[in-house]
């Protein structure tokens, strides 16, 4: 194998963003995972192309993953000094979306949109969230700035949201395959039977 | 986190606790190296093959018998693509970077899987690609979404739901071939000869050789073992072959009675090292393709990236309606 080391500098390796899907209307948004972009306009054209092959998706949001604010539910355990902070008084509040991971269960979704809160700071705003969505086991806590959500353009819903419904070739339902299969194992049977019945007539009339 | 750590072994208690109730170890959750170092190998292996592996069934899609055959390849092979970019995004969560995984791929450091480096010779290749070598990942990647790191296994999961497409195309296919003329009938088990054995050592070394099993299996990285995952796959391909009227190129192969087995013959290691180790009949054709693709699309981010900061420094002009 060859040696030859790519030139780095060649090389971008843009911001990541956070990719949160709606699934239907009124559905909360979920993180799906990321994308990497040098803006939010490409980011939200890769999170489509790698996130919405297939359908159930009518809104998307992207944001810069070092906006997002996240503790685990050991990290907020583990280290009571995270709510320790210096806020100057006159902070302007802020609104912050509150995401969180209540289950265990397999799934292909992480976090999920709980509410949002009013706060100074990204820490204040988890002490909130802790508060008003903290009743059940959390395991992941995400806080993101309001400010720092790009949504999908409505008038664009259609170009980027459509075009996966036609394609149903892409859903294993657009195959036969079990059924197919099991035709071709009955002819199988068929034929032996058949081949079976004609030995024995065969037998029968020689030995007649 | 090092092992130096007077609160280590309370913490791996810690940590082996939760992965023995089922719960699921998150970015920011404690971790001993070791998992983490497991994981990124695996999951930036991973990534790399699904990359790869667009190319042996990608030279195919200008060559489709039909628009149908064309639509339903080009969408697998886009697919694969997406995977690739799941799994890198699962690993950076892991301290990695994409450049640095592409950065491996590229210059021929990075592993993959194999079986990517076998040749595509006719059309019902992909047919068995589909049914073989998808059939094969799907059982390894059934049961990766049980792992026990989060975004592995979610990634995992989202893989499989459109993986199950990837090989109920592939044996369509096959099932038509094996209905058809006698030429298209020698063409299917051409492919299957061909494929089979590549597709038997996807599952990786047998138990008794393979060393990162141990841990990988205490700490919910893998939940079965690569003989186990093999054996259960032969058991389902076998009886379906013969019912297509093909055969199974293996002379060994029998049915055992008592333990319900399809036995298979032995598998060729020294073979699988010399494919691994870069000496396959298209390790350096893929990776030049690789490379080239590179190469190729430089320019594409070079202009997204001119654009984007144009577009920051206020020096793009407002689009007039």
């Amino acid at each position: 194998m060859s040696d030859t080391r790519p030139d780095h500098s060649r090389d971008t390796q843009w911001p990541r963003f956070e990719v949160f899907q709606q699934s239907r209307e009124g559905a909360p948004f979920h993180n799906v995972g990321s994308v990497h972009a040098p803006d939010e306009e490409m980011a939200l054209q890769n999170a489509r192309d790698v996130f919405v092959r297939r359908p159930k998706t009518v809104r998307l949001w992207v944001v810069p993953a070092r906006q997002i604010f996240t503790r685990t539910g050991e990290e907020v355990e583990d280290d009571p000094a995270w709510r320790e902070e210096m806020v100057a008084e006159d902070v302007p509040p802020k609104q912050y979306h509150v995401f969180r991971k209540t289950s265990q269960r397999r799934s292909m979704n992480f976090v999920v949109h709980a509410g949002e809160v009013e706060a100074a700071t990204p820490v204040q705003a988890l002490e909130k969230a802790i508060e008003r969505y903290g009743d059940e086991t959390v395991y992941v806590w995400w806080i993101v700035p309001a400010a720092a959500v790009v949504a999908s353009d409505e008038e664009e819903a259609e170009s980027m949201f459509s075009p996966a419904h036609n394609k149903d070739f892409r859903m294993p339902t657009a195959y036969r395959t079990r059924t197919m299969m099991r035709e071709v194992m009955q002819r199988g049977e068929a034929q032996q039977e058949q081949g079976q019945r004609e030995k024995e007539q065969n037998e029968g009339v020689r030995n007649e | 986190m090092e092992r130096s750590d007077p609160t280590y072994d309370a913490r791996l208690e810690a940590f082996e606790a939760r992965i023995a109730r089922g719960e699921k170890i998150e970015p920011g959750d404690w971790m001993p190296d070791e998992y983490r170092e497991q994981l990124i190998r695996m999951i930036s292996q991973h990534a790399h093959s699904e990359i790869v592996g667009m190319l042996p069934e990608g030279a195919w899609i200008t060559r489709a018998p039909n628009l149908r055959r064309k639509k339903i390849l080009l969408s697998k092979v886009q697919d694969e693509g997406g995977h690739g970019q799941y799994l890198y995004h699962a690993a950076e969560t892991l301290g990695v970077t994409r450049e640095e995984m592409l950065d491996d791929l590229l210059s021929g450091r990075a592993k993959y899987a194999s079986v990517f480096n076998y040749p595509t010779l006719t059309w019902a290749d992909n047919a068995i690609i589909g049914w073989f070598v998808d059939g094969a990942a799907i059982k390894n990647q059934t049961m990766l979404a049980q792992c026990s790191y989060g975004p592995y296994s979610r990634a995992m999961v989202r893989i499989c739901a459109e993986e199950g497409f990837h090989m109920k195309q592939g044996k369509e296919m096959v099932i038509k071939y094996s209905q058809g003329t006698a030429k298209q009938r020698e063409m299917i088990q051409d492919a299957v000869n061909r494929w089979w054995w590549p597709t038997l050592m996807m599952f990786g070394l047998p138990d008794d050789e393979s060393h990162h099993s141990d841990t990988l299996m205490r700490w919910g990285v893998k939940v079965r073992s690569n003989d186990e995952l093999r054996q259960e796959f032969v058991n389902e391909m076998v009886p379906e072959i013969h019912a297509l009227g093909l055969t199974v190129p293996d002379p060994d192969l029998y049915y055992d009675e008592e333990s319900g087995n399809w036995v298979y013959g032995e598998i060729d290691w020294d073979e699988f090292w010399r494919v691994v180790k870069g000496d396959g009949p298209c390790n350096a054709e893929r990776m030049a393709a690789r490379r080239q693709a590179h190469e190729r699309g430089q320019w594409v981010r070079k202009a997204v990236a001119a654009y984007a900061e144009k577009k920051r420094s206020g020096a793009l002009p407002e689009l007039q309606e």
